[in-house]
């Protein structure tokens, strides 16, 4: 059974089967291709489908019988194929006219040749087209689906986007002459013979016309040969120019191929990578899979990760595709448009994708728009005569390091639920007249309005407790998960009665806020000592140097003493008490004489042993503590240590060495601490002039008494506002004039 | 160089001489045109045909007219014009001039070769 087609062939009424009207149809395109509009293309169809109409005519012998494939084969055998209704111009044409039926006819196109096909026939009409042997490019499809799927996608868009090679013309196209070097140089060389060719014509002609003339030949016929050679030198330089024409037409068409392969693998490339990369995002999202559970707790908007997956995807994917496209339109000039629906839904889609992720990020930004902070206060009371130990303590589950750090972590708690944890733990110490210690907490997190941003705060979880005169601080701070990641940050406040003694313990060090920020009394250096508790300050009890002391006493006595004060105070480390009666000096003095001139005896004997030290710990254990100024100093330049380099700029009683420490320093916070409170003028502004954080050295131009420190302090600074309020509240017109000066 | 091709070219480059001819005395549509160049074995496919005809009417050699048909579609007559009458005595001179130099040429050949 076949279904029947009804046409109208030169105005005659023929049933036909559909397979046979398919044929006829693709045959008559065939034909219409072969020809241009110059040739007079739609008579000579309309006189074929005439002669067509005609020959059916015949053979429908009852008014009902239907066409079959038979008929319409006898038909084009009677006829002819594609190929034969082709002129060769060369015999018939007076005037070149017919250029473009030549192109079309003898460059190629890539079609799928389905004749030859495995899947698609792409590879086989890729290997007409590039004169490749069809295995080679079936196995650069294997080698590239292997290369990441590179080859699937690709083979599927060519699928698609290139024609099927149906009719005989169109085959005739996909085995058609390759376009190649050989083909350039034929091309050079027709286009020479013919020039070569025709002037030795025109010569010969001229000769004999001439003679003709002498034979009395016609004049009117010579005049008419001496046009007709004209004409046809015209054409034939037309055709050498021509030819040069096509090699500069063929060297463009090289190039911008070499963009069109160039587009087609960057963007085939990034698109690839693109799906992978997001799919693989989507969909593990999808499934839980647990690493991606920290991108999850960031995204405080909680917009499902899929979502903006496939919007990216369709954002970033469209263009790319689009450049796909143009990349293969340049490479392979018959492609199939991929329609103007499917091209107005993309750039549809990629609209809303574009929007839909700029909304995304509005709101995900909108989500640390307010930051808000939560305020607990806790009292605790603690007997007064004892130290105060204060002490973080870590947990398991969440790390062994107990180190401040800004970033958040996934854990799980003792009953195994998720926690987030994080230790951005600031920790800042004040002074109370109350008589119990209050321990404030303040909680901060960020939020799309005030209450989200207040609640979330809120959901911080953090506990301490003040056990046997010891107060122990968690090193961390946990939340839900479902609080998710929001700029979430504690502030620890103590508020200590004064006169109370405190001992920091070391690992409180890197959560201590930067001393007189914030009204913290406390600086990251005093750990591990005694404190007393003053009011707005703190009066270090054990610490290795007491500056105001040293301010009046001369260098040797300083040293001296210094020297024993650490010594001292080394002992009591050791032992662990809180040093009193360090206010009585004399019996001490002479304690230290006596050890100081033992040390002395062997200054030389020691210089050398310094010399041979290398081991960091031993030369900062005499740096810091040899009484004798030239043996610190060469101990000094051998150290590397920050922190104990840091620690001898703080404490030693020699200007000297205290510059020389400074100069090695490159770590800032304590660079501005010496800057700030040391009492030489020379060492802070040494220390002043390697700091680089502007509100530190605003800071110094503000507060410190020396107008020298303070006019080095304005030099450096930058921040218009605090030059503005130097040049107007300084006291020294100097350094009013020099902070006016810099002001815009 | 393929023989086939040469023999085209040969019948092709006469194709044109041959349908004038055809039409020298009396109108005749392209069945006929057709039937009378097969019978000389000169075409193989009618194909070839359709865009002779146009680029001959185009130059203004030939003429058509239209006449019914009574088994099928109207069908065009050609005929020739003025011009392609004086078109094709020129042709036939210059056919009888070849034909000569061919024959004489192809002739000397032979008897030398004896």
């Amino acid at each position: 059974m076949n279904k029947t087609v009804n046409i109208n062939l030169a105005g005659i009424f023929f049933h036909i089967d559909e397979d046979a009207y398919i044929k006829l149809q693709r045959y008559l395109e065939a034909i219409k291709r072969s020809f241009t509009d110059t040739q007079g293309r739609a008579e000579i169809i309309a006189d074929i489908e005439a002669r067509i109409a005609e020959l059916f005519n015949e053979r429908v012998l009852l008014e009902r019988q239907v066409i079959g494939i038979k008929e319409v084969d006898e038909v084009i055998s009677i006829m002819g194929q594609p190929e034969d209704y082709l002129v060769d111009d060369e015999i018939f044409e007076d005037e070149p006219q017919s250029k473009n039926t030549k192109k079309t006819t003898t460059s190629k196109k890539l079609f799928r040749d389905t004749d030859h096909s495995y899947i698609g026939g792409v590879s086989a009409g890729l290997s007409h087209y590039l004169g490749i042997d069809t295995i080679w490019i079936r196995l650069a499809w294997i080698l590239l689906i292997f290369g990441l799927g590179t080859g699937v996608l690709l083979y599927i868009l060519l699928w698609i986007l290139v024609p099927e090679a149906k009719t005989t013309a169109e085959k005739i196209m996909m085995t058609g002459e390759p376009v190649n070097i050989s083909n350039i140089e034929k091309k050079i060389k027709d286009g020479f013979d013919t020039v070569t060719e025709t002037v030795s014509d025109v010569a010969k002609n001229v000769s004999d016309s001439v003679s003709g003339a002498a034979k009395n030949v016609q004049e009117a016929t010579k005049k008419a040969d001496f046009q007709k050679q004209g004409q046809r030198i015209k054409s034939s330089s037309q055709t050498f120019f021509d030819a040069i024409g096509d090699i500069i037409m063929f060297f463009f068409k090289v190039i911008a191929k070499f963009v069109g392969i160039l587009l087609i693998v960057i963007s085939s490339a990034a698109l690839i990578a693109l799906i992978i990369g997001l799919f693989s995002v989507g969909v593990a999202n999808f499934i839980h899979i647990p690493g991606l559970d920290l991108v999850d707790i960031v995204n405080a908007g909680e917009t499902p990760i899929w979502f903006v997956s496939l919007l990216a995807l369709f954002a970033l994917g469209i263009p790319l595709f689009f450049l796909f496209y143009l990349g293969l339109k340049i490479l392979i000039t018959n492609l199939k448009s991929i329609g103007n629906f499917a091209k107005f839904t993309l750039l549809g889609l990629w609209f809303i994708a574009v929007i839909g992720l700029v909304i995304i990020g509005i709101r995900q930004a909108s989500e640390h728009a307010f930051d808000e902070t939560y305020i607990e206060k806790t009292q605790l009371s603690a007997p007064k005569k004892e130290t105060l130990s204060i002490k973080m303590v870590g947990h398991d589950n969440f790390g062994s390091s107990i180190y401040r750090h800004s970033n958040f972590k996934l854990a799980h708690d003792d009953e195994g639920h998720k926690m987030i944890y994080s230790s951005d733990i600031d920790l800042r110490v004040k002074s109370t007249t109350d008589s119990v210690i209050t321990v404030v907490l303040e909680k901060s997190a960020a939020g799309r309005d005030y209450q989200k941003a207040r609640a979330r705060a809120k959901n911080i979880d953090y506990h301490f407790e003040l056990q046997n005169n010891v107060l122990l601080l968690d090193s961390y701070f946990t939340t839900d998960p479902k609080n998710k990641f929001n700029d979430q940050k504690l502030d620890v406040v103590l508020y200590i009665p004064e006169n109370t003694i405190v001992n920091f313990k070391k690992n409180t060090a890197s959560y201590i806020y930067y001393r007189n920020y914030d009204g913290n009394i406390v600086k990251k250096g005093e750990v591990n000592y005694d404190l007393k508790i003053i009011e707005n300050d703190v009066e270090c009890l054990n610490c290795p140097v007491d500056k105001k002391e040293a301010d009046d006493d001369s260098e040797n006595k300083k040293n001296t003493k210094s020297e024993t004060h650490k010594k001292v105070s080394l002992k009591i480390n050791n032992i662990g008490i809180s040093i009193e009666e360090s206010t009585d000096g004399k019996t001490k003095k002479e304690q230290q004489t006596e050890v100081s001139v033992k040390r002395d005896a062997n200054i030389e004997e020691r210089k050398r042993e310094v010399n041979k030290t290398t081991f960091q710990p031993d030369l900062a254990k005499i740096a810091k503590t040899d009484k004798n100024p030239e043996i610190r100093k060469l101990a000094l330049s051998k150290m590397t240590f920050q922190p104990a380099i840091a620690e001898i700029a703080e404490h030693d009683k020699d200007p000297e060495i205290r510059k020389l420490a400074v100069k090695k320093m490159t770590f800032q916070p304590a660079l501005a601490d010496i800057a700030e409170k040391d009492n030489d003028p020379e060492v802070r502004i040494l220390a002043l002039n390697k700091m680089t954080f502007q509100p530190a050295i605003a800071e110094i131009a503000k507060h410190d008494k020396n107008p020298e420190v303070r006019k080095t302090a304005v030099k450096k600074m930058t921040f218009q506002p605090d030059l503005a309020e130097v040049a107007k509240k300084d006291s020294d017109p100097e350094v009013r004039q020099l902070a006016a000066e810099k002001l815009d | 160089m393929k023989i086939e091709n040469t023999k085209a070219q040969m019948r092709k480059g006469v194709l044109e001489f041959c349908i004038l001819s055809v039409l020298k005395d009396e109108d005749a549509y392209v069945a006929e045109i057709l039937s009378t160049l097969k019978d000389a074995k000169l075409l193989v496919v009618e194909g070839t045909i359709y865009p002779l005809l146009t680029r001959l009417k185009n130059a203004g050699l030939l003429n058509y007219r239209w006449e019914e048909s009574t088994s099928g579609p109207p069908r065009k007559y050609y005929g020739l014009t003025d011009t392609g009458k004086l078109f094709l005595k020129e042709l036939n001179n210059t056919w009888s001039e070849l034909h000569h130099a061919v024959t004489l040429v192809t002739s000397q050949k032979s008897t030398k070769n004896e």
